[in-house]
């Protein structure tokens, strides 16, 4: 298969690499991938995460050297880990998370990677210089906007420009999807068939089969490290085929779950096991009534947000990124003043009331950052396991160490969590062993509110099914969990209600079965 | 009025030079605490090689050079050795520090000052009542403006910048941080050995041991206060400047009346509250919380 579609195609391959393999430290990030790209299509890359997507993109533009293998651009080898040599040949990334320095203005982000031009310039000349770029890619962003004051989709667009300023003959984009909303996605789409059609080589490296199938001509799959297939025509497979080979030969019921994280499938399961509405509004575990926050630099502020959580009831929180989802979780978590409005929680008024007091009352928070908020890194696990319980009591009590190292023991055994011993620092964990950690440590059989702010950002298949599985798990005990996602395919599979954030408002509420259309139209503002 | 100004220059203008180094290392993701060390050896390396060669340009090239030299040795320390920058920093000013003190005391035999036999060329009578001013004083706007310039009206600049504030970003167009750093610190030396010499030669004409009595730091200060911008922190430096010339006319003024020591201690408390003005209302300590790593993502 893979020889046919190799044959067919012309001679001289817009981006073609043999034999790549990356080491990061004890760890083989890519082994002996080979992959070569026709020109002027669109070609998706796929694996699930830790499949080695990034490092293979990163190879391609030279942002990292791999230990052996070549790298041909247009037919002419360029050296390996070299980013200028790439860019001369004309290769340019887009990065999951944007990079750009968040002080420019968009002049400025256009002209520190640009190759010709004056050296020194003028604030006009500079607007003048990318005036007429950005309006032939369609980018709407005044140029004298900083970065940081874009909204994402903005930002894209500016990481889009930026990437072509020079004569860009191949375009990878890492993850471009992951930030948008689902009209932001097909605008996305719509700006790289345009691409296409003047000559670009696009390589789009996904997670979602239903955006593969949808916009790619040709698609890879990479597992752990290694290329699985590819690159395929996208008609000669389907979604099932292609999950089966992202994910590789598994138990029959583990693949059922995961390719629902994969496909997306919607409704799910999440009908089963819902608390009757009665019940929900009779004693709700969360109450948040017309709560009102000062924007602050980390997000907009909440304007009369009003949410009621039942006892077993999942509720999403679905929203484009900085759309007041953090701001919500950390008035929760008493980061930030409630000016007006009430919370309560199991009845009570904890308006006033701290964190500590909180948490004694049932509030959990599995935070967005697991390592910097979740964790502390350079502890050791039954350290980070403990502290929750450890801040409950008195300053000056007396601590058994021990005790809490076979606790903690016994704890990541029941959490499946992978570790050498308690004593290890906690930043020696994997991504999802480390999220598991902040599950044990979070969800107890005291917890009533859980509250779960991406909490399978990052993490495989795998460790995305066991979180959901938790999750359910609790809501079956009778806690009441939110879950604040920007992965709307999560949210529908797992959630009994969605609400739907827009500038620090819930404009939306929505049951299943949930409609893509309807929700992506209400994150935008479009209803 | 016009002696008030004059003093304000003479505090400032070394002041200034040392905050422009410090600006410079900022932008390009340093917070370099080594500049008391770095002013220190401009001092004394404009001193006595003035005064062991007679020749002032030998005096300012050796100044250059040393402030050069041990600006890379930070780079080094920092970049390739991966030391934590504020304590590297801190310790190149302990270099700078004991090092002229054991270069006094190596050459002459004692702790005493040098004195030099000139100084600076002055701007001369046309200047009127500043023509005892230094040369360097009349540069120090340009130098300010032209810093500016160069970070944000060049495209050296923009990729300067973006090595400090985001080096991934630098590094996926092809810049090299570490390389930008190089280049920033290098340039910040070759300021701080003219902001040690005017220090030393502008309108005094000797070098003593600690002379500096924590410019470099007061400069330091300056960044943040300025925000890393070049024309904000001159400004924050001339106010500390502005402060430390009340200091010296109180001290005319009001005679033992006041405790000398306190005026002295003006600038210095001026400093403080200028740092804390920056982390209340700019989000300076948010500045600061990324002290001491060196980000390189």
């Amino acid at each position: 298969m893979t020889k046919a579609m190799l044959a067919e195609a012309p001679t001289a391959f817009a981006l073609q690499c043999r034999d790549i393999s990356v080491q990061y430290g004890e760890v083989a990030a890519l082994v002996g991938v080979s992959l070569a790209f026709a020109p002027k299509l669109i070609h998706a890359v796929v694996g699930q995460n830790g499949a080695g997507k990034t490092t293979f993109a990163r190879v391609a533009a030279g942002i990292v050297k791999p230990v052996s293998g070549t790298l041909a651009i247009g037919g002419r080898e360029i050296p390996t880990g070299n980013v200028g040599q790439a860019r001369a040949a004309g290769v340019e990334l887009v990065h999951q998370s944007f990079a750009l320095p968040p002080s420019f203005t968009v002049a400025e982000s256009m002209e520190f990677g640009a190759e010709r031009g004056r050296p020194v310039f003028s604030r006009r000349g500079l607007e003048k210089r990318w005036q007429k770029h950005l309006e032939n890619l369609g980018v709407r962003a005044g140029l004298r906007d900083r970065i940081r004051d874009l909204p994402v989709e903005a930002q894209q667009g500016v990481e889009i420009a930026r990437a072509l300023v020079a004569d860009a003959k191949v375009l990878i984009l890492d993850e471009p999807t992951a930030v948008l909303s689902p009209s932001g996605i097909e605008k996305l789409f719509e700006r790289l068939k345009g691409l296409k059609a003047s000559g670009v080589t696009v390589i789009l490296i996904l997670h979602k089969i239903r955006e593969v199938l949808g916009v790619a001509d040709t698609v890879s799959v990479l597992r752990g490290g290694r290329l699985v297939e590819g690159p395929i025509a996208v008609g000669a497979t389907n979604a099932r085929r292609l999950s089966a080979s992202i994910i590789g030969v598994q138990a029959e019921k583990e693949i059922a779950a995961d390719e629902a994280a994969l496909v997306g499938a919607t409704a799910g399961d999440a009908l089963a096991g819902a608390a009757p509405a009665a019940a929900i509004n009779a004693a709700p575990v969360l109450a948040m009534q017309r709560v009102v926050t000062r924007a602050d630099s980390e997000g907009p502020g909440l304007e009369e947000v009003s949410l009621r959580i039942g006892r077993g009831e999942i509720v999403g929180v679905a929203g484009v990124e900085g759309n007041g989802q953090r701001t919500l979780v950390r008035v929760l978590a008493n980061l930030v003043e409630a000016r007006s409005g009430q919370i309560l929680l199991e009845g009570k008024d904890v308006t006033k009331t701290p964190l500590s007091e909180r948490r004694a009352r049932g509030l959990r928070i599995i935070p967005f950052e697991r390592n910097s908020e979740g964790l502390s890194l350079s502890s050791a696990l039954w350290e980070n396991w403990s502290a929750r319980q450890l801040l409950l009591g008195p300053a000056l009590r007396l601590i058994n160490p021990s005790w809490y190292r076979n606790a903690c023991d016994a704890s990541l055994k029941e959490w499946d969590v992978r570790y050498h011993t308690t004593m290890q620092a906690a930043g020696s964990l994997s991504g999802g062993n480390a999220q598991k950690l902040i599950l044990a440590r979070e969800i107890d059989a005291d917890a009533s509110l859980i509250i779960a702010a991406q909490p399978t950002r990052g993490l495989d298949v795998g460790a995305t099914a066991f979180v959901w599985r938790a999750l359910r798990d609790a809501r079956a005990r009778g806690c009441a969990v939110l879950i604040i996602s920007s992965d709307l395919d999560e949210l529908f599979d797992i959630c009994d209600r969605i609400v739907v954030m827009l500038s620090g408002r819930i404009v939306a509420e929505f049951r299943p079965p949930y409609r893509l259309g309807e929700v992506g139209a209400a994150m935008t503002g479009a209803h | 009025m016009e002696e008030f100004v004059i003093a304000t220059l003479r505090y400032g203008t070394p002041l200034v030079y040392v905050t422009m180094a410090g600006v410079l290392a900022q932008r390009a993701g340093v917070w370099n605490l080594g500049l008391e060390g770095l002013m220190i050896i401009g001092c004394c390396a404009a001193v006595l090689g003035l005064v062991q060669t007679g020749s002032l340009l030998f005096g300012l090239v050796l100044a250059v050079a040393l402030c050069v030299l041990a600006s890379a040795l930070l780079w080094f320390v920092v970049e390739r050795l991966r030391a934590n920058p504020i304590i590297a920093g801190l310790g190149l000013t302990g270099l700078g520090l004991g090092g002229t003190d054991l270069a006094v005391q190596a050459i002459y035999g004692s702790q005493a000052t040098v004195n030099a036999p000139y100084g600076l060329p002055r701007l001369g009578p046309y200047f009127g009542d500043f023509g005892v001013l230094s040369v360097l004083v009349a540069a120090m706007p340009f130098v300010v403006f032209g810093l500016w310039a160069l970070l944000r009206r060049t495209r050296f600049g923009l990729q300067l910048s973006a090595s400090g504030e985001h080096p991934f970003a630098a590094r996926s167009v092809g810049v090299s941080p570490a390389r930008m750093r190089l280049i920033a610190l290098c340039l910040g030396g070759v300021l701080c050995a003219l902001g040690g010499a005017e220090l030393a030669l502008g309108s005094l004409t000797i070098f003593a041991y600690g002379m500096t009595a924590g410019r470099g730091f007061m400069a330091f200060s300056a960044v943040i206060f300025g925000a890393g911008h070049p024309i904000g922190s001159a400004a924050a430096a001339l106010f500390f400047a502005i402060v430390g010339a009340i200091g010296i006319r109180a001290q005319l003024a009001f005679g033992d009346r006041v405790p000398n020591d306190l005026l002295l201690a003006l600038p210095y408390l001026a400093t403080v509250l200028g740092i804390w003005i920056s982390a209340r209302f700019r989000g300076g300590a948010k500045a600061a919380s990324s002290f001491g790593e060196l980000r390189d993502y």
